[in-house]
Parts: structure tokens; sequence; C-alpha cells
């Protein structure tokens, strides 16, 4: 009961705190008067039209929107989410889709190269010793720093954003491996020895589950990593995807269509996350 | 090899010696004793004087610097299903049910058993140690006692023919401890099984052992020599201390480690 | 590169034999497969671009690859192109091409290198600079036609409002788009020409447009000379004002290019000339007046320019408010020409010489022969025949022009 309670004050400060955000967003964009040396001259009709102030002009934002432009603004994209008018006008769910199904290729493929790579390392520590520079050195790289090497070599837009996706969320991975493994309790690699397991059940049975809890925080952690780094490559490389429909958005000036996808990523990376909580939640064992 | 020899001398350690790296003291030098079959023989010594080495030497877990141990005529290069450990910790992989931990040793043992096969053989040594009611209890959700008669029992599980048990009952409150040691001994009497165990329990090792070895103190630790328990193999542990020779030979045991463990190595060194 | 040259000068031989061929038979038709017409304009298409008509005499698919990849950079000058897709003329070629969206001009140039766009809207002076290896490995790319002449402006803050005059722009800072661009030689000259040494005495940034207009919402940049319709979106936000149109400064300037690379042109010769045709139909259309205001109507949607069409409109008629309260005419503001005079390339090379982006010697004439295929596109002409809003090409292909006062080129057909 007493954690019930908790839980629901917990939720009305968090809607107080949205009230709070809303409240001062609201006032902080009020119309105020124009500032410009050259306001828009009263008594000229077709120049006040031409800056989309005529009496028949539709509203236009000045400077960050308010939170009914906003809402507009936002409408008219989830409205129809998957509309799709040729390649370089689809809805924002498309978008999050391109993103997702990257994310999904590049991530999927650097966990299938880093969990039984991190094997390899964990269990070996003289590969651990000879790779260490290397991944020392490729770790810290940001993604945007691999997108023009990736280009060149590449040349390929779509493979591109799916290796620097690969390449950035390979580490965390690799690295988490190679450490959960390293550090399975002897013991339990005793008892595999002295009952005589075959090497894919003492693989499977033993240094996996053992090592599961380190591995899904290192996909956690690279899965995050993946999804900052699509949206900075796809702004990079377009097309298609959430990056690249901030970038054309912007490309727009279009502040409240660029906060809606700062939401949508917002709300995707956290319910990725969720879901990765919840497979964590599942793996983890008490010794 | 006469039949009695062989089996008197079912394990052969002989000249074992351990240095962990080259310029510095050996851990334990000279190590030589024999195991017969259906013995139980126990190792005393203080931290430090290589008793868990010795262990792991006979498991095939680690390799003595020098010397042997010959099991059966066959000499011992690595682990077996020949040998079954229980360890200090007691060593229970977390993620499985104390069932599947022991069924995770009976496929080991009998990789062609049918799955009700194994489960059953499986249920059977948990039985054994009391443990009927918490087969599919995670080792988590267990008691200290409990984690460690799993343990017991999956090395029961592999019908090991030498029993290795590294300090099994350290951890354990001495009410568990007493009760768990009757099991043991009943039922390594009923299978007669050969057991060789380390303890720095002396009142465990004259409760238990057929044999006791003293060792004395590390590094450079040797036999100090090796104690035959005179108590009937029917002691129980609420008569024992009335037998003939309990006393003498408990004076005698903490003796040794209270003072003269310390003086053998140093006479020898 | 060796090779390229060779087989370029060979390619050169042939069409200069099918220049000499009397070229009456497909004069008269354009490329509409469902008329009787269409195969003798088939053949006219497949000699202009030098191949003998003999080998595909009988093939009745007229272009080698019909699906094209094609970039674009979300500007204004990029309308030729929207509208050859939005209005069939690529269709009409048997082209289906595949519009994408590119979101800078580096990434422009990256692709089309490596060969994932079979073509591009490129800037004017990017056929030349990659031609030469300027800021990147050498790769033949040729401008196959002009899109767009005029259509750029410099835009200032509006705190600046009296200071007009450009000498007293020292110390301010400008935003150019790409390096090389008609937007950097072009603010580069008009700030020499008032006094002001472009590497010294201001500061010139490389910033895509809509960054633009947000840093000088910001205070970060004094101005930008950029393509439209940043420069009216600034005024529309009432955070800059239109300094000068570069219709102003050199009115016929080229700004944007359509391109590919030799290679690509030799691969598929009846592709190449079949894009040129319908480009060629699609600037004459942009350049009638009558048809602006259809062209911001499509140019507006997302897929293309995604911005408010009350600003693509004023940067296309030229009827528009200059950010200082008054309405300004000037039909000149943005052009179309499909013509890549070879005058302009030598202007262009000229000036990447004069600031140092050229240094080795290089044969000017040779050079604009070879990037600007100003002969090619005025034999596609021929082939689709008098259009209305095209206006008949300089024959020779070097017009003289006055860029702030200057003739171009100056007498004697030399460069500076």
């Amino acid at each position: 009961m007493n954690s019930f309670s908790e839980t629901l004050r917990a939720w009305g400060l968090t809607a107080f705190l949205c009230v709070l955000l809303l409240a001062g967003w609201y006032i902080a964009t009020f119309p105020a008067a124009s500032h410009s040396p050259y306001g828009i001259p009263d008594g000229n009709a077709e120049y006040q039209a031409l800056m989309g102030h005529g009496p028949n002009a539709a509203s236009h934002s000045e400077g960050f929107p308010t939170p009914k432009q906003f809402l507009d603004a936002a409408w008219i994209q989830l409205r129809e989410p998957f509309h799709d008018r040729g390649p370089n006008d689809r809805g924002i769910g498309w978008q999050l889709g391109a993103s997702l199904l990257r994310v999904a290729l590049g991530y999927g493929l650097a966990v299938l190269v880093a969990v039984p790579g991190g094997f390899i390392i964990g269990l070996s520590p003289l590969i651990r010793r000879a790779l260490d520079p290397f991944i020392q050195i490729l770790r810290p790289i940001s993604p945007l720093a691999w997108m023009p090497i990736a280009l060149y070599t590449i040349r390929n837009a779509e493979e591109c954003g799916i290796f620097v996706i690969f390449i950035c969320s390979l580490w965390p991975v690799l690295i988490n491996t190679a450490f959960g493994v390293a550090a399975v309790r002897r013991d339990w690699l005793n008892v595999a020895k002295t009952l005589e397991v075959v090497w894919w059940r003492q693989i499977f049975l033993v240094l996996l589950p053992a090592a599961a809890p380190t591995i899904i925080t290192g996909m956690r952690v690279g899965l995050g990593i993946a999804w900052l780094a699509i949206v900075a490559a796809e702004m990079l490389v377009g097309g298609s995807g959430i990056g690249y429909f901030v970038w054309n958005q912007w490309n727009n000036l279009s502040i409240a269509n660029v906060l809606l996808a700062v939401l949508m990523i917002g709300i995707t990376g956290m319910v990725l996350d969720l879901l990765f909580g919840f497979i964590q939640r599942r793996l983890t064992y008490v010794e | 090899m006469s039949n009695e020899h062989a089996v008197t001398r079912f394990i052969e350690v002989s000249q074992l010696m351990k240095r962990y790296k080259p310029g510095i003291p050996a851990v334990f030098a000279d190590v030589s004793f024999t195991i017969a079959q259906g013995e139980f023989v126990c190792v005393i010594g203080h931290s430090g004087c290589g008793k868990s080495s010795i262990l792991n030497i006979l498991a095939g877990l680690e390799k003595a610097s020098s010397g042997v141990v010959i099991m059966n005529g066959h000499e011992i290069t690595g682990p077996s299903l020949e040998r079954g450990v229980v360890f200090q910790g007691h060593a229970l992989l977390p993620w499985f049910t104390a069932l599947q931990n022991v069924e995770f040793a009976v496929r080991s043992r009998h990789p062609k058993y049918s799955r009700a096969k194994i489960k059953e053989e499986a249920e059977q040594y948990l039985n054994m140690v009391g443990l009927g009611a918490a087969l599919h209890k995670k080792p988590s959700e267990l008691s200290g006692g409990m984690r460690q008669r799993v343990g017991i029992a999956r090395a029961f599980s592999v019908e090991p023919s030498l029993l290795l048990m590294d300090e099994p009952f350290g951890a354990l409150d001495a009410l568990t401890r007493g009760l768990i040691q009757e099991e043991l001994l009943g039922v390594c009497a009923r299978t007669h099984q050969t057991v060789f165990m380390i303890t720095h329990d002396v009142d465990e090792a004259i409760f238990l052992a057929d044999r006791i070895v003293l060792m004395s103190n590390g590094p450079g630790a040797r036999i100090a020599e090796i104690v035959k328990n005179p108590l009937p193999r029917s002691r129980t542990r609420e008569t024992m201390h009335h037998e003939e020779g309990f006393y003498d030979l408990r004076n005698h045991l903490v003796d040794f480690l209270v003072r003269r463990s310390a003086l053998v190595t140093k006479s020898v060194a | 590169m060796k090779r390229f040259f060779s087989s370029k000068t060979a390619e050169s031989a042939l069409r200069c034999d099918a220049e000499t061929e009397p070229f009456t038979a497909c004069s008269c038709g354009i490329m509409h497969f469902s008329s009787g017409l269409g195969r003798r304009g088939f053949l006219g298409g497949l000699a202009a671009a030098g191949i003998s008509g003999t080998a595909h005499a009988n093939s009745v698919v007229p272009v080698e690859k019909a699906e094209l990849k094609v970039g674009f950079v979300p500007i204004s000058c990029a309308a030729p192109l929207i509208m050859a897709v939005a209005k069939g003329f690529f269709q009409e070629e048997g082209l289906n091409v595949h519009l994408q969206k590119i979101a800078g001009w580096a990434l422009v140039r990256d692709r089309l290198l490596n060969g994932e766009l079979d073509a591009s809207q490129l800037l004017a002076p990017m056929p030349i600079s990659l031609s030469l290896g300027l800021g990147s490995a050498a790769q033949p790319v040729r401008a196959i036609t002009m899109q767009n002449i005029n259509g750029q402006a410099i835009t200032l803050a509006l705190k600046h409002h009296n200071r007009r005059d450009p000498r007293d722009w020292k110390g301010m800072t400008f935003a150019i788009p790409f390096e090389y661009s008609m937007h950097n030689l072009l603010l580069r000259d008009y700030l020499a020409h008032y006094g002001l040494d472009p590497d010294h005495d201001v500061t010139l940034r490389i910033t895509s447009p809509p960054d633009m207009v947000a840093n000088l919402r910001a205070g970060n940049i004094d101005g930008f000379l950029g393509p439209d319709p940043f420069n009216q979106r600034a005024v529309y936000e009432q955070i800059g004002f239109i300094q000068t149109l570069t219709a102003q400064i050199w009115d016929g300037h080229p700004c944007c290019a359509f391109g590919m690379t030799q290679p690509f042109i030799d691969a598929y010769p009846n592709t190449y000339s079949a894009l040129q045709r319908a480009m060629i139909r699609a600037a004459a259309w942009m350049n009638a007046p009558e048809n602006r205001l259809e062209a911001a109507r499509i140019m507006a949607q997302p897929a293309y320019l995604n911005q408010p069409e009350i600003v693509i409109r004023q940067s296309l008629t030229g009827h528009y408010a200059d950010g200082l309260g008054v309405v300004q005419d000037n039909p000149h503001r943005a052009g179309y020409s499909p013509y890549p005079y070879y005058s302009m390339a030598m202007w262009i090379e000229s000036q990447l010489r004069r600031w140092g982006y050229l240094q080795r010697p290089t044969d000017a004439l040779k050079l604009a022969r070879e990037i600007y295929l100003f002969d090619d596109v005025v034999q596609q002409a021929r082939v689709v025949g008098p259009l209305s809003g095209l206006q008949d090409p300089v024959a020779g292909g070097f017009p003289e022009f006055s860029v702030l006062g200057q003739t171009f080129p100056r007498a004697g057909g030399q460069a500076l």
C-alpha cells in the first residue's frame, strides 16, 4: 500500500513537472511585439501579404513555436504517419521504421560479431592482450568520425548508415562480453571441467548464462549508442529515417516538426531501453 | 600387482611438489601418501599449507610442479568424471534449479540417457540428501546447508570412484554441519565411497576419517604424520566422545595444530 | 586520367563527324514515341550522341539505362530538375528518374563519384573543381547542361540596414554554401570590387542554407550569399534583408549545373542525350514567366523544397518583399538556361585561380570545352526543336558578359 501511494505521488510529481514545463514554454513563446527595426509597415497590404502577414495568410512562426503551433504541426504529421508520396515525402512512421530497420540490421550484425568475438577475447588472455590496443583506439571514435571514412570506402549511403551503427554498437557489446566471459567464476568452470562437459554445452549452459547479465548490459549500452548514432548518420546520409526527417524539417526551418521528431526519437529510445531492461531482468541470476 | 595391493593403493600420491614461481619457496614438497578403496581420508593443516592445491591436483584441475598421482594404475593428467568434487563454495550454477544442477552432472555421466531417465536419476540423488521437496528451487532460494547438499548430490550423481571434498562444511552453522556430516558418513558407508576431504575442524576429521593426514605449515609444507583413527566406524556424533582413545586423538591433533605444525616445517627447512 | 582523355578525344572526333552530316532528318521531331516521328527523332538523338545509328537501328528501347538515380539539393536552383520529373519531361524521353534529396554539396560530390547517383544537380564550378581534383581526387565530371542563371542574393542581418555600403563590411562574417560555388566566387568578386580582401578583411564560413538563416537569427553571421529561397526565407522570418540580387552583380551568371561523370556518358550515350533533351525542355518551361506560379506550387511540396509556397514564389517571380519594407520587382531575379557556355567555365576557372584554389597551369579553353558540354546541348536543343521559353544559344559558346561592370571574356577571347 505504501509503495502504491509512493508510485501515485511520483506520477503526480511527473504530471506537475509536465505542466510546469508546458506553462514555461507557453509563457516563453508568448507572441511579443516585433522588435525588428523594420517591422512590417501597416499601410502596405501587398508587403504584408508577401511577408505572410496578410489577412488571408496562414499563421507563420517567428522563432520557437508555441505549444499550440507544435501541436498543430504534430497533428499534421501524426494524423497520417504512414503516408507515402514518393521517396522524398514519407510519413514520420515510415521514417521511424526506416531508422529502426537500419538499427536492427547494423546492431544485429554488431551483436552477431561482438558476442562470439567477445567470447574468444574473454577466453584467451593472449588474444585479449593482442587486440586490446585496437579496441582501445577504435572504441572512442565518434559515429560521425566514421561517416566520411565509411562513405569513401563503402560507397553506398544505405550500407554506410548500417556500418556506422555496426561500428558504434560493436564495442560495448564486445567489451562487455569479453569482460563477462573472463569474469565467470572459476568454480563454475571447474565444475564443468570435472564433469567433462563437452565444449558446446560448456559455452551454452555455463559461459553464456554466467556472462548473460554482463552481455545484456553491453547490448543495452550498444543499442543506446546505436540509436544515438542513427539520427546523426541519417542527417548526413539522408534519404530516409528519422534523422533525415529532422534534417528535412530543419531545411524548412520548421522547429515544431524538429521538436516532434526529437520527442519521437526520445520515446523510441526509451521503449527500446525498457525492452532491454525487461530482458535483463529475465536473464539476471542471484548468486 | 596383487589384488590386495591394488585395493590398499587405490590412490598413490608420490613426491608431489608445488611451486608457483621459480625462485620462491615451494608451497609444499615431498608429499606422498596412499588412499585405499573405500577409505575416508581427511587432511588437516593451517591455511597456506597447500591442501587445496593437493586436492585440485587430485581432481586434475591443477598441475603439480613435480611428482605424480596414480589412480587405479593410471596417472592423473586432467579432470575426469572418475573424481567427483564438492567445492568449498557450493559452486552450483545459479541459473539452474537444484534439479537442473544435478541433471547437468547426470547428463555428463550418461550422455545417452533419455530426458526422463536423467530426471529420475537426479531426483534420486537429491532425495538421498533429503532435498526431495526443493527440486525446483534456484540455489538463491535455498539455505546454505541445502545448497551444500545439492553440491554433494551432484558429486555423487556421477558415481565417482573418488570423492574430493574441499572444506565442504566450512560455511555452515554448527547444527547444520553436524547433520550433514552424519548424512555424509551414512551415504559413504552404504556406497563404500572413497573420499579425500580437506578440513580444518579437528572434530569433523575424527568423526569422518579413517586416517588423518597432518600437514605442517607452508611455505615448504610437508606431511608431518598420518594418524589412523582408532575409533570404530559405527561411531555417532553423540557417542563419539565417549569412545576410548577419542581424547588422546583429539589432544594429539590439537597439539599438532597449535604447536608442532610450525616446528616440523622449521626443522625440515 | 590518361585513358579518359584519349577516349574523350576519340569521342570528340566522332561527334565532329556527326556534326558534318546534314541534320535535317531529326530537327523536326521531339521524342514522342507514340508518334510516327519518334523513330526519326530517336535516330537523330543517336547521331547527336556520336553513336553510329546502324548498330541500334532496330532497337525499340532508345536509352541504355532507363532507371536513373539523380540527386538534388532542395533549393530553387533545382527547379528544372524538379520540373523535368513533375511535368514528365524525363518520362517523355523514356527515362524513369528517381530524385534523391541530398543534404549537402560534399555529399552530392561523394555520391556522384562513388556511383550511387547517375547524375546530379551540381554547383556550376563543381564539374571544373572535380575534374581538376581541387579538394578531392581528380574525376572527370561534366556539366551536361546548365540548370539556372541568377537566383541568388546577398542577405544581411536586419541590424546592418544602415551599413549597406560594402566598404563598411570589414570584420563581418559571411556564410557561403560551398567553396566551389558561384556563391563563393561572386561574393569574393563583389567584396574585392569594393576594396575588401575576402581572405583577410572578412570571414567566409561554409554553411548549409538552413543553417545560414538560423545563424543569421542567432547573430553568428552578418550575412550570406546563399541560394534562394533561403534569402527570401530570411526576409520572411524577419531576420534579414536582401542587400543585392546576384542578378545585379552579373545578370545571367550560371549557378547550378546538371552533371555526371564522363564514364557514365561513355557507357550510356543515349541516356546522356535523353537527359539533356529533358533538361533543355525543363529549362525552357521554367524560363517562361507564366509558369513560375505553378512551379512555386510544385516546389513547395514536402518531397521537393518543403518551404512555404509564398517564399518560393517571390524568389521565382522576382516580385518580392526586400525585408526593409519595400516591395521590389526584378524579373531577372531567377532565370533558366540550359547552355553551359565555355566562357562561363573560363570565368570560373579564372576566379578559382585568382583566389588560390587553382595553382598549377592549365589550358582554360581546352578545359572549358572538355568539361562544359555546350556543343552537345546545342545539338540536342536542335533535336528538341524550337521552344517558347528557350533563348537561342550564342553561337560558338563564348558570349560576353558583364560582371560588376567588367566585360568578360576580354577582347581577343583570353581570360583575364
